[in-house]
């Protein structure tokens, strides 16, 4: 398996936030946690100034953490690569989450 | 007088003793074999009466839904009735009969069912040829009477369906009333004694499922189709129970002559022996020795209980009207106080119902008979101190009350959910009598050890 | 592999659109099971309806409240002693169920004045409780009652109690999900808001989506305590009416349902900004990853750490033996839908077990894609399963024991397959670290009780001696 396919399964299995219910919650919790557990990962402290910023923060690090565990190969990546993976695994949830989801309520105006 | 008829004063209710009619129509269905009744309404009114069945009886009871959603409405719910319909005939190639069940939303929409089911007829005579399948219409919405009502409505609605004039058969219809496999045993048991073929309607022994070890079993009504038609042939019909099922009996004495008689409920040994005996006066069979036996096994057992144990105690009983008038009876045989009846419906037969006119005359102690009650009717009595009970007698809803109020109670009538094979116990029949006796016994015995309460008497008695 | 008809369902081949079985490279933009959708009348489906979703899953269990139910007696008595959610308020939401006992004159006059009635009757049977939920039923929907303006009537004649209204018909939607629906919306927009609670920590959260099944939140209690974080609001175990008035000051939500109460986490971040944060909290390392994220979001990580350290020195020795044992054990979960994405990753980490097949009475596709993407290949999902159904998928895959209902569970006893009370549990709680160590005790005991041996030996047969 490619390492994207590696990540997208590991985020797939464990994470929650990339279903909540509308597409426009599914693209904030994306992009606002996926670029957070980059930093993390590359030694960075991300933002924390709103609560959403916490909110992803908190979802980030865990992700960062458990990932650290679980994905051997993360290790010996350098900062560029794992930026092309990192963008490569958003825009794969992107796609299986939102923009080509069969999920029907995606879209619907309200909760 | 002492033995007071009041109706409850609230227009609400708090704690209620009795579900609605719905409930009442699939527990008659159920008793069918072959037969998976459609419950017409929201899922619901289904799937909550499975639950309460399956609390009940620790069973599933297969029962379909309509599955009404919001566009029925508006466009009204027939087409959900016959997709139901077909979907239970199409998968289920052995179904014999489909109750139909209104509930209050399909009442209230005004469906025609009895429109629906000839229509249904005919499809299922083009698409399923050389199958029959008996659509049988109950009207139970839940806005009139109770689970009670519903179960009698249901059992007249199946006859009234089903029942088809043929050469006499000599049989004699039993018409149980909604009792629990354990009084069918028993009254199958008087039937097979006394050398009587009978049909008993329902027979709910099946009920009481076993594991196999060819995996194949499952709980089930044993009454068949041809038990149903055949009660059009029937040379008498005989109702336990005035309220369930006496409605059915006495359809079929209107309709095809069957003779019917109303026994009074068989609880206790007087109500027993007037059974037994219409039962020979029905059949021209005899009563053998061996009920005779069976009958004083239960008057040895509760005499040593009655005036060492049960004289004088106060007693609340709560459930079906011919439970509790049933126990109520009983009670007095064995010198328990009965001082709290409650019926839970808004039947305006009870107060002319004679066994609580007889009540009325013969009570010579303070009781209060509460018709239309719910058990807040109970508990607040309890509460304000305005009755002084040694034991409760009802259903496992209202287990709470005798619970906090530190009150021993007895569990009868249905559902009796809390306590461990109930059901399998009969409370009709001298067996019945004895059971009831013993185990009000041991429950008083068990309360007596808990609060140390001169528990060194128990002995030797 | 595409949607799979199984052959019960042949002749109502639409049911294909509801059953997947997962093979490996697939995900869920190519196969995901409609959901949330119409039921088909007389298939024996495992549904509910919607008065159900609102009263007896998330209002009944307000500790404090009045539950007046609209209509004939049937939908009170139906949902009353059939839960098990404690409180420590003496347990009054077990007790009492209200009616207002709605009769064919009142379908035919309308009930209103009725109601009024029955309101001021149950506020005077018990003067020391001050609040109510009133719930419309299907009858008193179809009539066209107005239950919010005798409410209103009543709370202007006595402004000491107050009153909530939901609408939520047994018709409505396709099952109890729209009674969830129905009752976290009309709680968002009319009551939140109303009452300020009194803040006693630098750390607020609701806790949103646990309801207290066997004393689950009072486990949680235990965490959010030791940790110092006031729980504003739990929506709804053990909670008061007027927290739950006060969700709005939080500073987090924390969201174990998303099903039955995401739509008032998402309404309480767009109106309030309070971010929504999903956790798990059955789960042994699910537990772990929620408080950690809480930790995170708090600033709070070493009292976190401290607090794991303790849970897990008193429990993981337990699921850990229960481990060694129920490795390689199959279950099947048949629940309403969110514990089939709660439970499938955390019973194969935790217990070393296998998910084998799963069916959802009410969940939405958003519920299925989260099952999915979490369960295993060769299971078979299924939304709104029906008896046939299961029958026919226990010869497809075997479970040694079924989390499901106590009348399926005694439908599949006839089959020699232990049930485990997947709604109610057997002997829980079921959440939190202990929950968990009491789900594997009760699936080990379940297992391995010498009556399945018993069960399967044919007497007729063979010789025991």
């Amino acid at each position: 398996m490619s390492q994207t396919d590696d990540m997208v399964t590991f985020i797939q299995e464990h994470c929650l936030w990339q279903f909540h219910s509308r597409a426009w919650d599914r693209e904030s919790n994306i992009n606002g946690i996926l670029p957070m557990a980059f930093q993390i990962l590359t030694g960075e402290t991300p933002k924390q100034e709103t609560p959403d910023e916490r909110c992803y923060f908190a979802n980030a690090n865990r992700l960062a953490a458990e990932m650290k565990d679980d994905l051997p190969w993360l290790e010996g990546l350098r900062k560029e690569e794992l930026a092309d993976v990192i963008d490569r695994v958003k825009d794969k949830i992107e796609d299986i989450a939102v923009k080509h989801s069969l999920n029907g309520e995606l879209n619907q105006p309200g909760y | 007088m002492p033995c007071s008829v009041i109706k409850k004063e609230r227009s609400g209710i708090i704690n209620p003793m009795y579900t609605c009619q719905p409930a009442g129509a699939q527990f008659a269905g159920i008793g069918v074999k072959d037969c998976i009744p459609l419950v017409h309404g929201g899922q619901g009114c289904c799937m909550f009466v499975r639950l309460l069945f399956a609390q009940h009886f620790k069973e599933n009871f297969d029962i379909a839904s309509s599955s009404l959603h919001e566009e029925a409405a508006v466009f009204g719910g027939v087409k959900r009735l016959e997709a139901g319909v077909d979907s239970l005939v199409k998968r289920y190639p052995g179904v014999r009969v489909i109750p139909i069940i209104t509930t209050c939303s399909t009442e209230t929409i005004g469906d025609d069912i009895e429109g629906s089911i000839r229509k249904l007829q005919k499809m299922l005579a083009r698409d399923f040829p050389g199958r029959v399948v008996h659509l049988v219409p109950m009207h139970t919405p839940s806005y009139t009477g109770s689970q009670v009502t519903g179960y009698n409505i249901a059992v007249e609605a199946m006859v009234k369906t089903i029942a088809k004039k043929g050469e006499p058969n000599g049989k004699l219809n039993v018409f149980t009333g909604w009792v629990n496999p354990g009084d069918v045993t028993e009254i199958k048991h008087y039937l097979s004694e006394m050398g009587i073929d009978a049909t008993v309607l329902l027979d709910i022994e099946s009920f009481d499922a076993p594991i196999m070890p060819s995996k194949d079993s499952f709980a089930y009504g044993s009454t068949t189709v041809e038990d149903i038609e055949g009660t059009a042939n029937a040379a008498a019909s005989i109702a336990l129970n005035r309220y369930e099922g006496y409605s059915a009996a006495q359809y079929l004495q209107k309709t095809f002559d069957v003779p019917a008689t109303l026994s009074p409920t068989p609880i206790g040994i007087r109500n027993t022996d007037i059974m037994l005996q219409q039962i020979r006066k029905l059949t021209g069979k005899d009563i053998p020795e061996s009920l005779l036996r069976e009958r004083g096994v239960a008057l040895d057992a509760l005499a040593d209980l009655a005036h060492m144990f049960f004289a004088g105690k106060k007693v609340a009983i709560y459930g079906h009207p011919d439970l509790v008038i049933g126990l109520a009876e009983f009670c007095r045989e064995v010198e328990l106080k009965p001082v709290l009846l409650l019926l839970g419906d808004d039947n305006g037969g009870y107060v002319k119902d004679p066994r609580i006119l007889n009540l009325q005359k013969t009570v010579d102690y303070d009781m209060e008979i509460v018709c239309n009650a719910d058990l807040w009717e109970l508990e607040t009595r309890i509460k304000e101190k305005k009755i002084d009970l040694d034991l409760i007698m009802g259903h496992s809803k209202g287990r709470f009350i005798a619970i906090d109020a530190g009150i021993p109670m007895v569990r009868v009538g249905f559902p009796t959910f809390d306590r461990a094979g109930c059901y399998r116990n009969p409370v009709v029949g001298y067996k019945g009598a004895l059971q009831l006796g013993e185990t009000i016994a041991n429950t008083l015995f068990a309360q007596m050890e808990f609060k140390k309460d001169r528990e060194w008497i128990l002995n030797t008695w | 592999m595409p949607m799979k008809l199984l052959e019960c369902d042949t002749l109502i081949p639409e049911r294909e659109r509801h059953i997947y079985i997962k093979e490996a490279g697939e995900d869920t933009t190519q196969f995901l099971p409609v959901s949330d959708s119409a039921t088909i009348p007389g298939t024996l489906s495992e549904r509910g309806c919607a008065f159900c979703g609102a009263k007896l899953v998330i209002g009944g269990v307000l500790k404090d409240t009045i539950q007046m139910i609209h209509g004939p007696v049937g939908c009170a008595y139906d949902t009353w002693h059939t839960k098990r959610y404690p409180s420590d308020a003496d347990n009054f939401q077990l007790k009492y169920v209200w009616s207002t006992n709605v009769k064919e004159k009142n379908v035919v006059f309308g009930a209103e004045k009725l109601l009024k009635k029955s309101i001021f009757e149950a506020f005077d049977a018990m003067p020391n409780i001050k609040r109510m939920i009133i719930y419309t039923t299907c009858s008193t929907a179809l009539i066209g009652d107005d239950p919010k303006a005798v409410a209103r009537a009543v709370m202007d004649e006595r402004p000491e109690v107050d009153i909530f209204v939901v609408e939520c018909p047994g018709f409505a939607g396709v099952s109890q999900s729209k009674g969830h629906h129905v009752l976290n919306m009309a709680w968002i927009h009319e009551k939140v808001g109303q009452v300020e609670p009194e803040i006693t920590s630098p750390y607020t959260i609701n806790f949103i989506g646990d309801y207290n099944i066997q004393g689950d939140s009072f486990i949680l209690h235990q965490y959010w305590e030791k940790l110092g974080i006031q729980v504003l609001s739990h929506f709804t175990g053990n909670a008061t009416y007027d927290e739950c008035r006060g969700m709005h000051r939080a500073q987090l939500n924390v969201v174990n349902c998303a099903r039955s109460a995401g739509y008032i986490a998402n309404e309480l971040h767009k109106a309030y900004g309070i971010p929504r944060l999903d956790i798990d909290s059955w789960g042994f390392s699910y537990m772990s990853t929620g408080l950690r994220k809480i930790g995170d979001f708090f600033g709070i990580q070493d009292k976190v750490e401290a607090l794991i350290a303790e849970e897990e020195a008193k429990w993981k020795p337990q699921i850990d033996w229960y481990k060694e044992r129920l490795k390689g054990k199959k279950m099947a979960i048949w629940t309403g839908g969110p514990r089939l994405w709660h439970w499938t990753k955390a019973v194969e980490d935790d217990m070393g077990m296998e998910v084998v097949a799963m069916s959802s009475k009410f969940g939405h596709q958003e519920d299925f894609e989260k099952v999915i993407a979490r369960g295993n290949e060769g299971a078979i999902y299924i939304d709104d399963g029906n008896e046939l159904e299961f029958f026919e998928v226990l010869t497809m895959v075997h479970p040694d024991v079924i989390f499901t209902g106590p009348r399926v569970g005694e439908l599949v006893k006839k089959l020699h397959i232990p049930y485990v009370n997947g709604h109610a549990y057997h002997n829980g709680p079921y959440m939190g670290y202990e929950g968990f160590v009491n789900m594997a005790r009760d699936i080990y005991n379940a297992i391995n009780s010498p009556l399945w041996a018993l069960a399967g030996q044919n007497i007729q047969e063979g010789e025991l001696l």
